[in-house]
Formats: C-alpha cells, structure tokens, sequence
C-alpha cells in the first residue's frame, strides 16, 4: 500500500480548521475501534459529521420468509447502539442554500464512484446522499470534498441542519431581496457555534423572497425567514419577518411569527438567542417531544418571544452579527455568457414541452433558470461530470439543488436554451415536466431508511412512469398538481404541503401484513408551505396509482371555474374525500391478491421487521461527554505524532487536548467560556482547581497542575522525552477531567 | 503494484431479452440462497428510473453486481470493494474470478436462463482510484501508475484470455476513473476461464 494518503496530497487545498476537525474524527474512529469511546458518544459524533445509518445495518435482514442474520466481519464491533461497524450507511453532504460550482460537482461525482455505489441523491433539504458507505471511508471523503468547500459537518444529529433557501433568490421576479447572502452568512455562522451544541432534537432553518411562492418553505421549519424591507427614518431597510417553531413529522405544526420584523443587523443574535433558549428550555429525554415546535407550543408565542428578548440582552457581543454586512455589497453572481434572446429559433415539439415545464424567465431580461428534472432525486457519477461541463458551459458557479430534489442552472442566456437543451438531453437529463405531477418528491423510505414502512421511492417511480406515459393528454388543471410521498409518518418527502401527499403505513389482513399509504389531500406548497392537508384514509400501496386516477378524475369532473385543489377538498370535505378511496380499503386475502403483500419494486413478502431505531432518537449523551471526545482524540494523535518523531506536534496536541478537556468541564457550569487557551485556564482554575473541586483523593491538584504549568511554561523546544512526558500528563488530565464530572455532575445533556 | 481502492469488470450482454426489472426478483433470490461463496450479499437498489445508468444492483459487503446500462452497453459490472488482495494482481484475480462465477450464475439462473448471454471476447476493467492510479496523460515513465497498470493488465489477461487478447487504456474524462478495454477475438468460455483462475486462487 501506497503511504501517500488523501490527508497528504490534500493538505494545502483544504481549510485548516476543517481538515484538522477531520484529523480528529478519525482518531475517534480509532478510539472507537480499540473501545476506548462510548459507543453513545461515537454515535452522535459521527452523526455531526453526516455519517448516518442505514437500513440492515443491524444486522438483520428480513429476506421475505424470515429475518436472517447478516454475517459480516467482527460482528462485535460497532459504530453506535445496535448498529454494527462494518455495514455500510448513509453519507450526508451539507449544501447551503442547495449552492453548487461545476469542481464541486466534479468531486462529489468522483466520490461516489469511489465511496458509494455511484449515485447522486438529493434530498428534500437541499443536501446530497451517498447511500452503501464504508465508515473507514468517511475521512478520505470528507478531505476530497473539504478541498473544493465542502463540509459534511452538523449535516445529521442533534445540530444546525442545512440552510435552505429559495433556488430563485436573486433571480426571482417577485422576491423582496435576494436571500442569499443572508443565508450563507447564517449558515456560516452557527456552523459549529457553541450554543448550538446541547439541543435535544435537529433544528432546521430556511430562508425564502416571497411570501406566496413555495419558495423556501418557511411555514414548516424550525426556524424560518421571510426577506421584508421597511421604511425606517424615512429610508428603506432590509431585514426579514421570522417564523418559529414549524415542522412536519408525525404531528405537523404551522410556524408562529417570532417577529415581525428583524433587522439584516439583529439576524445572526435573534437566532443566537432563540437557540440559547432551546438548548435551555428544549426538552431533552423524550425524543418525540423535543423538536422546538414543542418548546413553542408548550411555552405559547409570547412566552417564547419574551425569553427570547431576554436571552438577547445578555449576550455577550460578537463581531460576526454584523461583520457580514460589509460583504453584501459585493455578493453578485456573475453569469457565463451575456444575455440574449430566444426570437426566432427553430423549436422542435419536444423543446417546447421541455420549456414549458422547466424554464423559469428571471427578473433580468434575457436569462432563465432552467431545472434538471431529476428521476427521484438521482443521477449517476457519470452524469454529474457531465452536467459540471455543462454548466461551466452555459452558467458557471450558478447551479443549485433544489428541496424538490432537482438541480437548476441559473443564469442561462435565452439564446442558449435550445443547444442546452439538447446537452441535457444527450447525457439523459432532458425529462420535461418540472414541477408538474409527474416530478414527484420521495424519500428514500424501505430503499435505505431504517425508519421506513413502505416503499416511497418504488411507489413514486411508478406513478412517474404511468403518469408521464399519459402526461400529454392530462389536463392543465392536473398537470400542475403535487404528488409527494415518504416512507413513514416523519414526513421526510414532505407529503404534508403536496396537492396529493402519501405516508407509508401497514394494515393486516389475516396472517399477513400489507404494505400500505395513508392519504393525505389538499395540502398547499405555495405560500411557503401555506397549509397542510387532510389525511382521509389509508390504501395498499398496490392500489395508490388508481386512487390516483379516481382523485384527479373527480377532480376535473366536479371543479368550479378556476378552484384550487385545495379548495376543492376544502369545499366536499373529509367525509366525501374519505369516500373516494373508501372502494381501494377493503383489504382482499393473501390467496386472493398476493401482489398487494409486497411493495413497488420489492418482491419479498412485507414486512415490518426491517424496521430499526432511527438515529435521531433514543439515547441521551452529556454534553460533556460529546465535548471531551475530541479531547480524547487529539491524546491520541499526539502519541501518533510522537512515534512518527515529531515532538513539537505532539506537545501541541498534548496541551490541545488538555484545554479541550478544561473546556468541555467549565462549560458544564459556564457556556459562554470561548476558545481562548487564556480564559479557558482562568476559568478551570477558578472554578475547579482553585475550589479544590478538580482535586483527587490523594493525587491532590496533581493533575491540574498539569494544565496550568504547560499554560504557563511552554516548552519552545520539545524533544522526544519532554513530549512523551506531557502526552502521559495529557491522559491523567483527561481522566481527572472526567472523574471530577463524574463527581460534580454535569447538567447538560444532548440526546441522539 | 498496489491494490487500487476498488476495481470492477463489466462484461457485456450478447443478448438479453429481459427487462432489467427481471433482475429483482432474482438478486433478492440470491441473498436468501446465499447463492456467492464468500460474499455477504445486502441488499437490492433499483435504479432503472435512470437512463443508461446502473439499473438493478445487487448490493454487498465486498462487491456489488450490476446490470448497468451506462453509454447504452447493458452488461453486467461487477465492482470489488473489500478485500481486493495485497497487490494489483491479487485483486485483479480476486475481482476476475468472483466476476466470472457472476456471469455464470446470471446465465444459468433458473429465472434467466435462456433469456441472456453474456460475451467473454470483450470486457472493461475501471480502477476505481484516483489517489494511486490517476487518469492522467501518460508522460512516458515506466513509473507512471497509469502505464504499469496497462502493462500489467496486457500480460495477465493475455495469460488467460489468450495471446491475442488486447488491453487498451481509454481515452476517457481526466475526472473518470483509469479505464482499460480488453479484447479477446479467441476467448474461451467461462469455465475455462474460471478454471485457470482457480489455479491462481
């Protein structure tokens, strides 16, 4: 083997903080691998780094008949509760705002060959997965994409998730103001902040333009921002209207209005703020009450508000609030070409199907965003280089995800839409139909997620299919429906806010169990999520393309001039919409319809014994125990950096790894302690070594002492002995560090 | 040379008078009859919703078997991702054999059989690595990853493929991974082939 690594030939590309925050994961893939970490703690710091689990990564593995043990290498060995090493997961990859560059592109293509099984799947919240990943891959990856700006950091647990944000922002034709830089400057700034670090759930946020778009979906997140100028002094200023406490999973909740308006300047503090008081106040044990939707709920509006308002005068100022408005003036983004026109063209049909559905004209003459329909949300390696080439063609940096699992170009000059057009459609991403009733939204439910009931992603590839054979004959007022499915009642496929939504659920009939979906009608994507629908019953899932058929048909039967979906089922009602499937609810026998007793795409006989415990959820972890881990791992790393005779490097990482320690104990008392080596020492003196508290039995300050003498002294030419010695100093800190918590009782706690 | 971090083979269909969904039922069969020699089989991923991609894989711990469609070639591509061997002739062999026991399986299932063929005159081998085997324009030293690998490949294949077999590094993306075609006009079949791999293994 090669002894040139990734780590090596990546040094100078990537960002220093992150590369040495992936030095350190790794460590705590070797401590976890010696059994030196809690297998609760390695759980949730993996998470932080986006490496999730997997369907069957528990071994077991239901085959149709009975569930059979997977038999991989080292069964013993594992990467979390019940979830064993060696079975390939889930690699989450964080894109703010859905913002790609063609390099980005070419290396997250080249990723996925070398890491996954080659596909691209982006998710409802504007990030990328990788499915049937090693874990001892997970370092090299995140270095590769560290390289080009890439972090896979917060991208899973109890953190900051992505920031999503319109994929029109800047280009929009009735946005207030381009969000983008707001949400960059918000995603930048909680990302790895330390008040976002001790929440009991995920907290997601968006950002969206314009009030009656779809566009960033503020009504169902956690915390939501809506761009607003108003009249100040006479003078125009920028902020947003900001939403709290949304979200869809099992019990779905409309966001409430936090403020009505907040200033571009009081942005990055009210969100500080409002994060201090879910980590306070947020539930923590009971998983299935902790996202912040609860804490508002269970607080009221006002309540939440006023400790807001409260949490916000007593914090200590940052100079980021605000450092990031010096940059908005600069914030462009610059198209490839310039603009042009489309007159006069030949058009072929397939063309002018093509931009019916997927050209959106910008607000500046002569450009369009044109979105890449994607199929479920996939594209392969291959595809993806190849659609790098094209945008470096037509639009540059300008492309981005989209939370309808799809990617646009922006920017595109008019001229060019026919010759991209035909690009596209040479590499098999030219499908019309964007937007449309045929551009279904799935999560990827029994394919890969251990929380999955029923096939979302076979049920939608199927209904794709069927619906797009028959797309030219539908009528306009059904062409523009939604259809979004998820696998389970978490709502990952959003099924709330579509026209006609489907949850995966199961029903029994006699000795055997059927895969089936709940339905969910009337539900509103505009308005930024404005409304959620109505669940009217549950069918098998072998049934939903006819049920299908019978909603959209009575729905173009009966409609008023002009009547929304939405109205349409507000107007006959529950009972009436109940009716429609009522037919497709009476559930045959086995021998009668053995078909309907497996799943779109799965021939084995359903199950629900498939079924794992989500990552999310279950187990609680001290945010003391998440904070020493890396502590733990930088002792680690010294000693690696010790027999590789680099004694300067391990003296630093001996005395990192001591003030790691200090830190994670003096914020189990005091949050606000920072990073600097000076106040993390002076606050561990005072409120440990000084109080005698951190004092062994009969070590006494001993090991205290440790910290304050390399504080104090530091040796500015470590040799080999003098480096050994403070790594072995190192280590008794660490362990003193964790008895005195033990003794004094930390009372923080995160829940994975 | 050293072991590449994956390496795959694709042999190509001769016929193949199924749709790719035919495969489903079939791989799922696979993992309950635990029907590969030291392979833990998972799992089966549909992806025939793309075009000309990877349509049905059936997925595993130390390779995946796919019935892939890319650049319109349906074959069969199987893809080593564990214990490819020491060395780049381990896994070459490694990835050969298992690859061939694949195609033999496939041609003689009991859903497929009659229905497919698979050709062994021709195949495309991809190390899956672009730390150790860069795709980079070849600059003519005997060191370069590149030309050691198609030199080595040349003399391995043609040692069982016969002297006539030819191997030829394609002239693809600097971004895709190394790829090589091997050509073989007098090919014997796979149970030859698998027989004198079975010496090496």
């Amino acid at each position: 083997m090669s002894n040139i690594g990734w780590k090596d030939v990546l040094t100078d590309d990537m960002p220093i903080d992150l590369a040495h925050e992936i030095d350190i994961f790794e460590g705590q893939m070797e401590l976890m691998g010696q059994g030196k970490l809690d297998e609760k703690v390695f759980a949730e710091t993996r998470l932080r780094r986006g490496v999730y689990g997997q369907r069957y990564d528990n071994g077991q593995r239901h085959d149709g008949f009975e569930s059979r043990e997977l038999e991989f290498d080292e069964a013993d060995r594992i990467k979390g509760p019940d979830t064993l090493w060696h079975a390939p997961g889930m690699q989450r990859i964080k894109v703010p705002g859905g913002g790609l560059s063609p390099e980005q592109l070419d290396v997250l293509a080249q990723v996925a060959d070398e890491y996954s099984d080659g596909i691209l799947h982006i998710t409802t919240r504007q990030d990328i997965q990788l499915h049937f990943v090693h874990i001892e891959d997970t370092p090299d990856m995140m270095r590769r994409l560290a390289a080009v700006g890439i972090t896979t950091r917060e991208a899973c647990g109890n953190s900051v998730r992505n920031v999503t944000c319109c994929h029109l922002s800047g280009v929009c034709r009735t946005e207030v103001f381009d969000a983008t830089p707001y949400s960059d400057a918000f995603a930048q700034f909680l990302l790895g902040h330390d008040d976002v670090q001790d929440f009991g759930r995920k907290f997601k946020p968006a950002f969206s333009g314009c009030e009656s778009e779809a566009c960033g979906l503020v009504m169902m997140h956690d915390i939501g921002y809506l761009a607003q100028i108003k009249e100040v002094d006479g003078k125009p200023k920028r902020g947003f209207k900001v939403f709290v406490g949304g979200g869809l999973g099992t019990v779905p909740h409309q966001a409430k209005v936090l403020s009505e308006f907040t200033s571009e300047e009081e942005m990055l503090p009210l969100v500080q703020a409002v994060a201090r008081v879910f980590a306070r106040l947020g539930e923590k044990r009971n998983r299935n009450r902790a996202r912040i939707k609860f804490l508002v709920a269970k607080l009221g509006i006002d309540e939440f508000r006023r400790l807001v308002e409260e949490e916000r005068e007593t914090l200590p100022h940052d100079d980021r609030w605000t450092a990031y408005l010096d940059t908005l003036p600069q914030y462009e983004e610059k198209p490839a070409k310039p603009p042009t026109f489309l007159n006069g063209q030949v058009r072929s049909t397939a063309f002018n199907q093509w931009f019916e559905t997927n050209v959106y004209s910008q607000r500046q003459e002569g450009y369009s965003v044109v979105t890449v329909n994607l199929p479920l949300g996939d594209l392969t390696s291959k595809q993806t280089w190849e659609l790098a080439d094209v945008a470096r063609k037509y639009v540059g940096d300008n492309v981005r995800a989209t939370v309808e699992q799809n990617i646009v170009l922006r920017w595109v000059s008019d001229s060019d839409l026919p010759g991209l057009y035909e690009e596209l459609k040479a590499i098999g991403l030219g499908d019309s139909g964007a937007g449309t009733i045929v551009d279904i939204t799935a999560c990827p439910g029994t394919d890969t997620c251990k929380l999955g009931i029923a096939s979302s992603r076979g049920l939608a590839g199927e209904l794709r299919t069927r619906l797009t054979a028959k797309s030219a004959s539908l009528p306009d007022a059904i062409k523009d429906l939604k259809i979004k499915i998820s696998g389970c009642f978490n709502s990952c496929g959003q099924h709330h806010v579509s026209d006609i939504g489907f949850f995966g659920n199961s029903r029994r009939s006699g000795n055997f169990k059927m895969p089936h979906f709940q339905v969910v009608l009337g539900g509103r994507w505009r308005d930024n999520a404005g409304s959620y629908g109505l669940a009217v019953g549950a069918v098998p899932s072998k049934t939903v393309p006819e049920v299908v058929d019978i909603i959209t048909n009575r729905y173009i039967d009966e409609r008023a001039k002009g009547e929304t979906f939405q109205d349409w089922i507000g107007r006959i009602g529950k009972k009436e919409a109940r009716g429609m499937i009522q037919p497709f609810m009476k559930l045959p026998a086995f021998e009668q319809e053995p078909d309907y007793f497996s799943d779109w795409g799965d021939p084995r006989v359903f199950s629900l014994g498939d079924i794992g415990i989500g990552e999310c959820a279950g187990e609680v972890v001290s945010l003391f125990s998440m904070e020493i881990s890396p502590a733990e791992s930088e002792a680690f790393e010294a000693q690696i950096a010790l027999d590789e005779n680099d004694p300067a490097r391990a003296d630093a990482l001996a005395y990192s790894s001591m003030l790691k320690a200090a830190r994670a104990l003096v914020r189990t008392q005091f949050l606000d302690v920072g990073d600097s080596p000076d106040r993390i020492v002076q606050e561990f003196k005072g409120r440990f070594f000084d109080t005698e508290l951190f004092f062994d039995q009969y070590a006494k300050g001993k090991f205290g002492q440790y910290l304050l003498d390399r504080h104090q002294n530091p040796n500015p030419n470590p040799d080999n002995d003098s480096a050994h010695r403070l790594i072995e100093e190192a280590l008794l800190f660490i362990e003193a560090t964790h008895a005195c918590e033990s003794k004094v009782g930390g009372n923080v706690l995160v829940e994975i | 040379m050293i072991t590449p971090h994956r390496l795959s083979v694709k042999f190509y269909f001769e016929e193949l008078s199924v749709d790719a969904e035919a495969f489903i039922p079939v791989f799922h069969r696979w993992i309950r009859e635990d029907v590969v020699p030291n392979e833990l089989l998972l799992d089966v991923a549909d992806y025939k919703h793309i075009l000309d991609g990877p349509a049905i894989l059936l997925v595993g711990h130390e390779a995946d078997y796919v019935i892939d469609f890319t650049d319109g070639k349906p074959g069969l591509l199987y893809v080593r991702k564990q214990d490819l061997g020491a060395d780049l002739s381990n896994a070459l062999d490694t990835t050969l054999f298992q690859a061939l026991k694949g195609v033999k399986l496939t041609e003689s299932d009991v859903e497929l059989q009659g229905k497919l063929k698979l050709r062994t005159d021709g195949a495309t081998f991809v190390l899956l690595d672009r730390l150790n085997y860069p795709n980079a324009g070849s600059n003519g030293d005997s060191a370069d990853p590149a030309a050691s690998a198609e030199a080595h490949l040349s003399d391995s294949l043609a040692a069982l493929f016969g002297s006539d077999a030819t191997v030829t590094r394609v002239d693809n993306d600097a971004r895709e991974p190394l790829t090589f075609e091997l050509l073989a006009p007098s090919a014997p079949d796979v149970d030859t082939l698998l027989s004198q791999l079975g010496k090496v293994n």
